[in-house]
Formats: structure tokens, sequence, C-alpha cells
């Protein structure tokens, strides 16, 4: 057993956990988010996505114990007081979910993506997404929710 | 070199468990005690949005907004059988039977409404927005909410079942004579696709989906069914296969069994076409299978226009391509080198 | 119609906001208190007898229990049409991936570890892999005292011999499609618990009330004692159509009294659930100089694996669809679904549609190409219309767009601007724009005007 300081949600948490544990069993287990799923368990559908330190990341792929003092934003940590993040909103907006399991992994693979660059191009866009499988929806109306995302983004920015 | 083509490709598609068995469907409408409505109807939501078009289509009835219907689908204690989330089937099957329990509750509702108003007859009686009244005499009012809370009073529920069972008729097993489905779920579509005879790798560059739908219930969903369909479709024709040798599936995970991600995906032009179908609830037929029958024929035939290469056997992986690429330049290299032999002879 | 409030408008997904911030709880989502959790010992070998060995993984941490077929308290089988699943194979495997011990034990990870320690000892039989060579005599037969075969449709119109001999030309090709996975998103999960005198059994399905069914007859209780718990569903396409470990869970919470959990790898997802039936299609059409088709004869060959599943009204659908939406006077189909001792297949999206498309519309293409005609012209010579007759018989009497549906791609593609639904009106067609296409939403305008 070994003592991990994780920061998830702009919570502090202090955990005991087993060495082996690997950041999504910490998520889903001790933490009980189970928003981050788990498709594959080998980094490569993206269901387990979240934001590590600000880039996204395959939760299946990463050793808890490597995490110590990072900040790390799940799923349940992107609805504020003020609603949804730009990103859900644009899901909801644009029909962009269907049976959902790889929604919350797609959504912070987007959310990552556009905090760091505010206006991407329909390519980046493809790219920032292509780690995040989906088998219902065919990407079209995801690609679309992030346009409209990275536009009501970018007139947020504007006005502050 | 990069080469590009385009092909098409209609395809048919009948919903329903088919072939004269039974396609029984059956749903219940409920007033709850806030005077919305519980839709008890057991059309598994699965990701296909069962849940947001049943509630339009009872909302449609009873002239509320589907907000105010809850579809309940998840507890078999809670919902009769309607058969299976699948075979294109629910929302034709069970919308029927959806549409005939939220017309026969509507008859229902108004009965009560009579009684509680003391009216002679139900004639007359207008219903909307969860308000039921007489128009020619306009005091003469109550809402979904006051009658609930009445009938709560005498201890009572109002809950009003109704089926459907969709018509076909068992062929004959000589001949194939008879209906084995109905109704039927037509489409064409079109790809542009570009090769790469160097590698072999097929890019789909655009897609055009021209899908019949009866009516639309809800054009969102519609398009989403549309795009997942199209691009399982792309996935069938150019990358999935199991790899099954001697019973073993030797691509059993996704960096062996590949699908397509969102860098594959083409512009997609949707188009939906609306011939309503009488025996459908407001028309509506199923499309969850039929936006992916044409794909592939689509893929493959601007594959052949590309490159004057057909492919009998699927994926169109890069090195199927490549080696039919390879096996058609060395055709024709003997064939020119035996037409030269001719001509020297 | 155009009265319609509700039916028709973009209204948003109710699952939609769930699923949006996390809140929506799949199978695996779920925890109980005092849970133990469950695996699955698959055969590795496709055919073959076997005896088993617990001793070992009995001993190993954790273990509280080992289910199999003998302690199945009711009808160990299950099956959408015939009851040719084993929930626990008894003495004989017929394809790498059979269940053949449900492992309990306190964690997930113990349950995995003791599956590898179970000892199963295989005397291999014979195998089969193809269903040509499955539907010959002295073939290795799937299931002892029943033939491979287990459906042929036939379907008999018309005279082809006559229709190929009046054809100017005839195109005869195979086509091959091959074993194929839905791969939702959401792996196999699912959790059973006691609720008094009812087994409440948790898991994703398309169809509760048959889960429901097979339960029960496999425990041996009253269809009233089940309850199928259908949470959020991640993805089916016809996947969850089988029952994959509904009934593993049922009988464990029954005979421990604790809740049972168990939650599948994505490698073992790939055993646990059907395939699209690979289809071995050889087709032959003839036509006319004019493109109008005058004769069709089809044989196709599905390959069902070791299970029936859907089988029969897969290569039923196949058979029927072979045709393409096109009127033929003279049509001969035989569809055969053949067991082999090959993953099972059955319902996956399409369901036999299709595969045989790949067949038929290339098909189309290489007779235009022959009869020097465009792949528009063809089909349009011979596509179904509102009154047309099916190779069943059947009248198709309205909703046939499928014409309106050819000029629209015709236009869509070749230019675009004056696309769609220009001719839709006469006929009691209406295009509606998909969201992307300003070209129609302008037509739909005109037309409303």
């Amino acid at each position: 057993m070994i003592t991990l300081n994780l920061n998830v949600n702009g919570k502090d948490h202090r955990l005991e956990i087993e060495d082996h544990m690997r950041l999504l069993d910490v998520i889903r287990g001790p933490l009980g988010l189970t928003g981050t799923k788990e498709g594959c368990g080998e980094g490569e559908c993206g269901a387990c996505t979240v934001i590590l330190d600000g880039n996204a990341v395959d939760s299946c792929l990463v050793l808890a114990a490597q995490c110590e003092g990072k900040k790390i934003v799940t799923i349940e940590g992107l609805e504020t007081a003020d609603g949804l993040d730009p990103v859900q909103q644009a899901f909801l907006d644009n029909g962009a979910v269907q049976c959902g399991y790889c929604i919350p992994g797609m959504v912070l693979s987007a959310k990552a993506l556009l905090d760091k660059n505010v206006a991407p191009d329909d390519n980046e866009i493809k790219e920032a997404i292509s780690g995040n499988l989906c088998r219902c929806t065919g990407y079209d109306k995801m690609v679309k929710a992030i346009k409209t995302a990275s536009e009501v983004m970018q007139e947020r920015g504007e006005q502050k | 070199m990069l080469k590009r083509g385009r092909g098409i490709a209609l395809s048919w598609y009948g919903t329903g468990y088919g072939n004269g068995f039974p396609d029984y469907s059956v749903a219940t409408v409920e007033l709850a005690e806030n005077g919305e409505i519980l839709l008890r109807v057991g059309a598994t939501e699965v990701g296909q949005g069962s849940k947001t078009i049943m509630p339009q289509v009872c909302a449609e009835v009873l002239g509320i907004h589907s907000d105010q219907v809850h579809m309940i689908c998840e507890d078999t204690r809670e919902f009769l059988d309607s058969g299976t989330a699948a075979a294109s089937r629910q929302t034709y099957n069970t919308g029927n039977a959806v549409l005939k329990a939220s017309e026969s509750f509507k008859k229902a509702l108004l009965e009560e409404a009579r009684l509680y108003l003391k009216l002679n007859s139900t004639a007359g009686l207008e219903m909307a927005d969860q308000k039921i009244w007489l128009p020619i005499f306009p005091s003469r009012k109550t809402t979904f909410a006051e009658l609930a809370s009445h009938l709560k009073s005498e201890g009572r529920v109002l809950a009003v079942t109704d089926s459907f069972t969709a018509q076909t008729i068992g062929m004959n097993p000589e001949t194939g004579e008879g209906v084995p489905y109905w109704p039927y779920t037509f489409n064409a579509y079109g790809t542009e696709v570009e090769v790469d005879t160097e590698t072999g790798r097929v890019q789909v560059l655009q897609a055009w989906c021209v899908q019949d739908v009866g009516r639309a219930i809800n054009p969102d969903l519609v398009e989403g069914q549309i795009d997942g369909g199209f691009v399982m479709g792309l996935g069938y024709a150019l990358y999935e296969d199991l790899g099954v040798k001697d019973g073993v599936i030797k691509n059993n995970k996704f960096a062996k069994y590949i699908i397509p991600t969102a860098m594959d995906i083409p512009t997609i032009h949707k188009y939906i076409v609306e011939d309503p179908e009488n025996t459908a609830p407001y028309g509506a037929k199923g499309i969850g299978e039929p936006t992916m029958v044409p794909v592939a024929p689509a893929i493959l035939n601007a594959i052949y226009d590309a490159i004057g290469i057909r492919i009998f056997e699927l994926p169109a992986t890069p090195d199927v391509v490549l080696k039919a690429i390879v096996a058609d330049r060395e055709a024709k290299a003997k064939a020119a080198v035996a037409e030269g032999a001719d001509a020297n002879g | 119609m155009s009265t319609l409030k509700s039916v028709g408008q973009r209204i948003q997904r109710k699952d939609a906001r769930a699923k949006l911030t996390g809140t929506a709880l799949y199978p695996q989502d779920i925890e109980m208190e005092n849970c133990v959790y469950g695996a699955t010992v698959r055969s590795e070998i496709p055919h073959g007898y076997f005896t088993l060995d617990l001793t070992e993984a009995e001993k190993a941490p954790g273990v509280i229990r080992i289910f199999t077929a003998a302690d199945v308290t009711g009808h160990n089988v299950h099956g959408v049409l015939f009851k040719d699943h084993e929930v626990l194979c008894a003495r004989k495997v017929r394809r790498v991936g059979d269940p053949i011990a449900f492992v309990v034990a306190e964690t997930q990870a113990q349950a995995d570890d003791a599956c590898a320690l179970v000892k199963v000892s295989y005397e291999a039989l014979p195998a089969v892999f193809d269903p040509k060579e499955a539907m010959k005599e002295g073939a290795p037969q799937v299931h002892d005292g029943k033939d491979n075969l287990i459906y042929h449709y036939k379907c008999r119109r018309g005279d082809v011999t006559k229709g190929f001999a009046d054809s100017a030309v005839v195109i005869e090709r195979e086509y091959v499609s091959p074993f194929v996975d839905h791969v939702f998103l959401q792996p196999e999960s699912g959790l059973a618990y006691m609720e008094e005198d009812k087994v409440i059994v948790v898991a994703s399905t398309q169809y509760p009330h048959f889960d429901q069914i097979e339960v029960a007859e496999a425990i041996g209780w009253e269809l009233e004692q089940v309850v199928i718990l259908n949470p959020v569903v991640g993805g089916a396409f016809g996947g969850r159509e089988d029952i994959s470990m509904q009934i593993h869970l049922a009988l464990a919470t029954i005979a421990l009294g604790r809740p049972v959990k168990t939650t599948m790898a994505r490698e073992e997802s790939f055993y646990a659930h059907s395939k699209r039936h690979p289809v071995f299609m050889r087709l032959k059409v003839g036509a006319a100089e004019d493109g109008k088709l005058l004769a069709l004869e089809a044989e196709l060959h599905g390959d069902t694996g070791a299970y029936a599943s859907w089988a029969i009204n897969v290569m039923r659908k196949a058979g029927v669809h072979i045709t393409g939406p096109y009127e033929i006077e003279n049509v001969f189909v035989d569809s055969y679904s053949v067991y082999t001792n090959n993953p099972y297949a059955g319902a996956m999206r399409g369901f036999g549609a299709t595969q045989v498309p790949v067949a038929y519309e290339q098909h189309m293409d290489i007779l235009a190409e022959a009869l020097g005609m465009t792949p528009y012209e063809i089909r349009m010579k011979n596509l179904f219309r509102k009154g047309s007759v099916t190779a069943n018989g059947q009248v198709l009497t309205e909703s046939v767009p499928l014409e309106t549906c050819l000029e629209i791609l015709n236009q869509a593609m070749n230019g675009g601007s004056e696309a769609a639904g220009l001719d839709a009106a006469s006929s009691g067609t209406k295009a509606v724009p998909g969201s992307d296409s300003a070209a129609v939403q302008e037509r739909s305008v005109t037309e409303h005007a």
C-alpha cells in the first residue's frame, strides 16, 4: 500500500492505494467517479480519458502511483454552478450523444483540445478525438459539437 | 498515385420479425400523480433514441410536450413485453402500440373529465397543454393534474394499455411466396473515394446518404442513425475482419480489430425523404439497420470507378487492394506481352 | 400533416444529459455491499470432449465456489430460436470460447486468476470451419444427432432458364462477407442479487423480457421470481440479444446468497457475444439489351458457427433481399444456415440484408458496364416503385420512394444546386433537408410556399 495525494475536480484527496493500481482503478474505485469508463484496458478506445495536468490521457495506461500531487479532471468535474461546460452543452445541443459510453472520454479529449487551442480547424478536432472510439454516432455530430463549443468559448473569451 | 472514383448503391430492408411470426408490441399510458404521463413500454434504449421518440408519439396524441412524458423501460416488473429492440422494429411496431395506447388513454381521460365536469358527453371537449375544456362554455375546464388528484382521492389510477401486431404472411417453404416483411425501408447512398495505388489505402472523401424514413419523428436522431450506420458500413467495407482461423479469433482487441476513428470519416451529406406509410405511427418506418446496408457496395463501386478493380471479398484493406492492383498490373502486362507476341508472329 | 407539434421536431435526447455528466449508470458502474465477483472459464479448442479438475483453483486465494454444468438447477440450455447453447458446457465444447465453468471469488482479480488454475483436459474431435464443407456427408457433427444444415430458404419464381436464355448479358460472380463484430463500446457486465424470493439480474440487454424467460427456465424458477433490470446500454447492434452471463450470475447469487458481479475484458467480450454471419454468395444475373433484369439465381451459404442464435431469420432475410430492390420476373434462390465450429453468429445490424448488397449492388455495376449503361440508368430501369411485386409475390402498395431517393442522390452528386425533391411533390413525397444541405432546404421551403 502507498499513500497518494491527488487533486480531483478541484478537491484534494489523500488515498491509501495498492501500488499496482491504475489511475482508472483509483478514479472508479476509491474515488467512486464511475463516469470514467473502461472500454479496452489497453489505451486503444479512449473511454477512460481524463485530463491530467491539462493533458488528455488514457487513465488505463497511467499508474496511479505516478500521479502524486497531480491535478485530474473527470467528467463529473465539468459542470459548475453556471451550468454545463460549453463542450457538454454543445454535445447536448448538437445531438452528438447516442449510447453514451464513449461520451465522457470524448468530451474530455475535446475540452483538453479547446483549453489549449480555442479555435481548432476540422482536422485538428478530428485528430484530437481520434484516440476516442465511438461505435454509434459516426463522429459527425461530435465534430460539429466541438466546433460549436469552440465558438461559444471564443465569444466568452472576447467578453472577458 | 492517388486515384478518385465515385460509386452508388441502392438497398431495401424489411423491418420487423416478419414471415408471419406475430410481431406484437404493447404499451401502457398512465396518468401520474402530478398530471404528467408515465409511458410504460418495453422498447429498450440502446442508444438509438427510443426513450426520446416514443414520448414524442405519445405527446403528439395528447397535445402536450414530450418532456411531460416519462418513459419506463428498465425493470421487467414495470412494463409489458414489447419484443426486442432489434429488427429496426421499435419505431414502427412499438410506435404503433404507443400511438394506439395514447389514443385509448385520451378517450379514457376525456371520459374522466366528463364525469368530473358533470357533462352529458365528451363531445366537443378539447385537450391541449395538460388542460381539458369545453370551448362552448369555457368555465367547464380542468387539468391533467386536477384529474390526477381527483382520481387519487378515489383510490384509482388511470392506466390504459393497447397493442399492435404487424401484418406479415409466412412464406411457402418451397417457393418463397408470402409476405416476409412489411413495411420496407429504402435508400440510395453514394460515395467518393481516393485510392492510393502505392499503398492500397482507400480514403472515403464524401458520402451522400438519401434515406427514406416514411416520416422522421425526430430528424436529429435520424441523422444520428445515418451517420452511425454510414461509418459502421465504412468499417465493414474497409477495415473490419476478426481474422478467424481454426475457430480462433485472431483480432480480438482494438489494436487489431480496426474500426473507424474520427480521422476516417468523410463529409456526410444527409437527405431525409418522407413518404409516410399508412400503417405506421404518423407514417414512420424503421431506419436503424437500413442506414448501414448500402454503404459497403457504394464504397466498393467507387473503388472500381477509381482503379478499375473489383474487390469480391471484404474487407478491402490496404493489403487486399494492393494485392489486387499488383495482380491486375501483372495480368495486363502478360496480356500485352501475349499481344506483342501475336503481332510479331 | 403540418399540424404536428411533437412528431417531426428536433427534440433533445432525454438520456443525453445524464450521459454527458457521467451520472448514467451502466452495469459496470453499479457496486453493491458484500458483493463477490465471477469470471468465466472458456474452452480453448473448437470441438471436443473435456473433463475438469478444480482442485487447484478451489484452493486459490479468495475463491468461494466454482460453478459447473452440474450446478445448473433448471434446464442447462438457452438460445433465441433453438435451445442449443449450454449455460455451462457439460462434456463437449463446440467452439473456442464456450463457457465451461464460472469461478466466484472475493474480488474480480482473484476470480480471473483462479480461472487459469482450472485444469481442463480435452479429447479433441475433428472440427469443421467452412459451411460448405459442413454440409457434406461425413462432416464433423457440431451438435450430436443433428444435421449441420439447419435451414434452407428457397425462392422459386418464374423460369430462370428461360430468363437467362433471353438475356443479352449474363454475369456470374462469387462474393464473400467475413466475420464481423459489433464492438459496442461497453463490454459485457452484469450483477445479480436476491430481493426476498426474487432473483434480480442487472445486465445490458436488448430484450429484458426474453432474458427473463431464459434465466427462469435455466434456473428452474417461476417467471415471476425473475426480474431483469436493464440499466443504461452502451451500444448493442444485435450483439446483446443472446444471453452472455445473466444465467451464471443468477445461479451464483441464489447459491451464495450474496450479490455477484462480473465484468468482461474486451478480449473476452469478443468471445461472449455473436458475430455477423459470414456469407459466401454466388450470384448470377441476366439482363436484356435495354438493361431490364430478366433472371436472377443465387446461392448463399451462411456460417452460423457453433450455435444457431438467429441463423434461420438471418439467412431468410439474406435470401429475400438478394434480389435487391428490383423487379425481376424469374428468380431462383437457395440460402442456407449451417453449423460449424467457428465463433457463433447471430444478429448484427442489417441481419443478412447487409451482406447481400455487397453482391447485388456490385453486380448491377458489372451488368451496367457490360451493357454500356451508367450505374444510375440500370438502377432507374429496374427499381421498385409503387405497385411493384417482389420475388416473394408481395405487392408494394405504398411508401416506396426509391426512385425519389435515386433522383435526389443523382442530382446531389452531380452538381447539387438544384438537388432534391424537384419532382417529389407530385408523387406525394417530400424531401426534407439534412442539416448540412442548404440547397435542399431552399427546395423544401419552396415546396411549403
